[in-house]
């Protein structure tokens, strides 16, 4: 094994933690019983790191093996980095028949023809989900392994997600994926997030969402505050239709995690009482940041309680309606 | 003394009339006032039995009206009874306005009574809402719900449509703005498909736990399958469907491979071919269970 080789490994496992080692190194399933028996996981992970180097050596492992590894530990935990919403547009006559093997072989002679030296790993999830690792080289150097990205695609939907693509390297896999997934261009879904199931789950809708029904089950409130009954009673009727609106905006039960929604503001500035402002001609450019752990679910309690004004307002209401965290605002319109 | 009795006695006889007049006065006032409210109320009782009267009227000219569109079966023929009925002014217009709504949400009540999908008037008028149901085998899956802006254009603002099933395509191809009712017997149809097929999906994994599903997909339309076959070989089978058609819930295509050649062309086998395009993967894993087929 190449010193390369080498680093990349320690770096892995410097990356994974000691918790979960022993469930990753099982599921690679590149050494044997006897070899994964004689680590010793109570050692400190640099004892432990020099012991597995070892055995890599003796089991003749290389490069590909140990991005296999660190595949299994990103798809096991996928809400780290940043990751971004994309969408597919324009879709072809033979869009939804696409079926693994053609997207697999599609996919990588694409990116092989764009760029000689790159390294492609393709691996179906239990959950219908396509995860694909690429390694970029030049044309002249091997393939960089200690920053890849990650692209998880699931078939017949036109939503792609990424982590970790330079802008260099942007348009390659734009047309890589518009290629093997047989659509005509794939825009920015101006979504991103740290945490990958909840901007898929914003995207491909799957959350629960409330609709107006005839018979209208009464929604809870989870966390309720501490109850005055006269005051209840008298506004039971406003408690609930700001409770069914909230829903109705933002959904019921868990909401995906996102952190953050911009509006880049490039609207004129109007309040006539600043002298230095107004009257100017280019916009007033600002940006309006919310920042939170979990936004929607702030949001939608701003809403149940009053504190935002209902109905909720189509700027907060797009987070979810249109599935993006980034919007821009001109005097138009969003 | 008599003088001043007379004064005092004089005064006293003039304030007793005084308060005799008074009383009267208060008499008269209460009665008078009570007289009023009598009054009033007769008066708003009144009012109410006349509106009640013209309500029970219009009530029972819209039952005619009902009745009479029924008869003619459709709510948009225009009959001869109805024309006569119509008098050109615009109450008859209005009620039979009135009397086709009822029987239009009688006629949604009923369709989503069998499972159809149900219509509901949001936004103060300015929208619906309709939700369609799922079901397979007797069973209610999912609902499905659409939200609809009633604009120059109908456009969908809202929906839970899952992105793989083609919403725009269907949009388009079946021409939302002027048959809204063909799009969403279309729609329906692709997600009760849809939802057939993951069903059928479920209970194979949940009732035939000795076959193994290799691959699946998120649209439910391809499916291959790890068989096992008793005996002493115990060769692996695998099994491909494909569900070309995404309104069926039947296989399109059944593609058998095995290590065993033999078994692949063995007349056993090609029934159970035959009995997967025809019949759901569920009950078809039970007969060949049962004919010993698979394990």
């Amino acid at each position: 094994m190449d010193d390369s080789t080498k680093h990349i490994l320690q770096r892995l496992m410097r990356r994974i933690p000691s918790q979960m080692l022993q469930t990753m190194l099982g599921k690679w399933a590149h050494l044997s019983r006897e070899d994964l028996h004689s680590l010793d996981f109570t050692q400190p992970k640099w004892v432990l790191t020099e012991h597995l180097l070892a055995l890599c050596e003796e089991n003749g492992l290389r490069v590909k093996h140990i991005t296999e590894l660190e595949m299994i530990y990103i798809i096991e935990n996928p809400n780290q980095g940043m990751w971004h919403g994309f969408q597919l547009l324009d879709a072809e006559e033979d869009a939804p028949s696409i079926e693994l093997t053609q997207f697999k072989e599609q996919f990588k002679a694409n990116l092989t023809e764009l760029i000689s030296h790159v390294s492609i790993k393709i691996k179906k999830h239990t959950d219908e989900a396509i995860w694909i690792r690429v390694a970029w080289g030049d044309n002249f150097t091997k393939p960089y392994h200690l920053k890849p990205t990650y692209v998880v695609h699931h078939l017949q939907t036109p939503y792609v997600f990424v982590t970790g693509l330079t802008s260099k390297y942007k348009p390659l896999l734009n047309q890589a994926l518009v290629l093997a997934t047989r659509y005509g261009s794939m825009k920015d879904a101006h979504l991103s997030g740290r945490n990958l199931t909840a901007i898929r789950d914003l995207l491909m809708r799957q959350y629960q969402q409330v609709f107006p029904t005839k018979n209208p089950k009464p929604l809870q409130e989870k966390n309720p505050v501490p109850r005055n009954p006269n005051i209840e009673k008298e506004q039971a009727e406003n408690t609930e239709n700001r409770l069914q609106m909230a829903c109705e905006a933002f959904g019921d039960g868990t909401l995906p995690q996102l952190q953050k929604a911009v509006y880049k503001l490039e609207t004129k500035f109007r309040d006539n009482s600043n002298k230095t402002l107004t009257g100017r001609e280019e916009p007033f450019r600002g940006v309006v940041e919310f920042a939170s752990t979990n936004l929607l679910e702030s949001l939608r309690h701003c809403v149940s309680s009053g504190m935002a004004s209902t109905p909720v307002t189509p700027l907060l209401s797009s987070i979810t309606q249109k599935g993006r965290n980034y919007f821009v605002i001109t005097d138009k319109g969003v | 003394m008599e003088e001043a009795r007379k004064g005092v006695l004089g005064h006293l006889n003039m304030l007793e009339m005084e308060a005799n007049n008074l009383e009267l006065k208060k008499q008269e006032l209460r009665q008078r006032g009570r007289q009023e409210e009598l009054n009033a109320n007769l008066q708003a009782l009144l009012s109410k039995r006349d509106q009640l009267k013209a309500e029970i009227k219009a009530n029972t000219s819209l039952q005619k009206m009902r009745t009479l569109l029924d008869r003619t079966g459709f709510p948009y023929e225009r009959n001869e009874d109805v024309d006569n009925l119509e008098d050109g002014s615009d109450n008859s217009q209005l009620l039979l306005m009135m009397a086709r709504h009822t029987q239009l949400k009688d006629l949604l009540h009923a369709h989503h009574l069998i499972g159809g999908y149900d219509v509901l008037q949001t936004r103060k008028g300015k929208g619906v809402c309709v939700s369609l149901a799922t079901a397979y085998e007797g069973v209610y899956l999912e609902t499905y719900n659409l939200e609809i802006d009633l604009g120059s254009d109908l456009r969908i603002y809202r929906h839970n449509i899952p992105p793989f099933i083609p919403l725009e395509r269907l949009v388009t191809q079946g021409n939302m703005q002027t048959d809204i009712k063909d799009f969403l017997d279309t729609l329906s149809q692709y997600l009760n498909a849809y939802a057939g097929r993951k069903q059928q999906l479920h209970l194979t994994k949940e009732i035939h736990s000795s076959v193994q599903v290799v691959e699946s997909n998120a649209l439910c339309t391809i499916l291959v399958l790890m068989f096992t076959i008793p005996g002493e070989k115990a060769e692996a089978t695998l099994c491909t469907l494909q569900y070309a058609d995404h309104t069926q819930r039947l296989p399109t295509r059944v593609n058998i491979e095995s290590e065993d050649t033999a078994l692949v062309s063995s007349p056993q086998w090609k029934k159970n071919k035959a009995l997967l395009l025809e019949t759901p993967l569920h009950t078809a894993l039970v007969t060949m269970k049962k004919t010993g087929s698979i394990a």
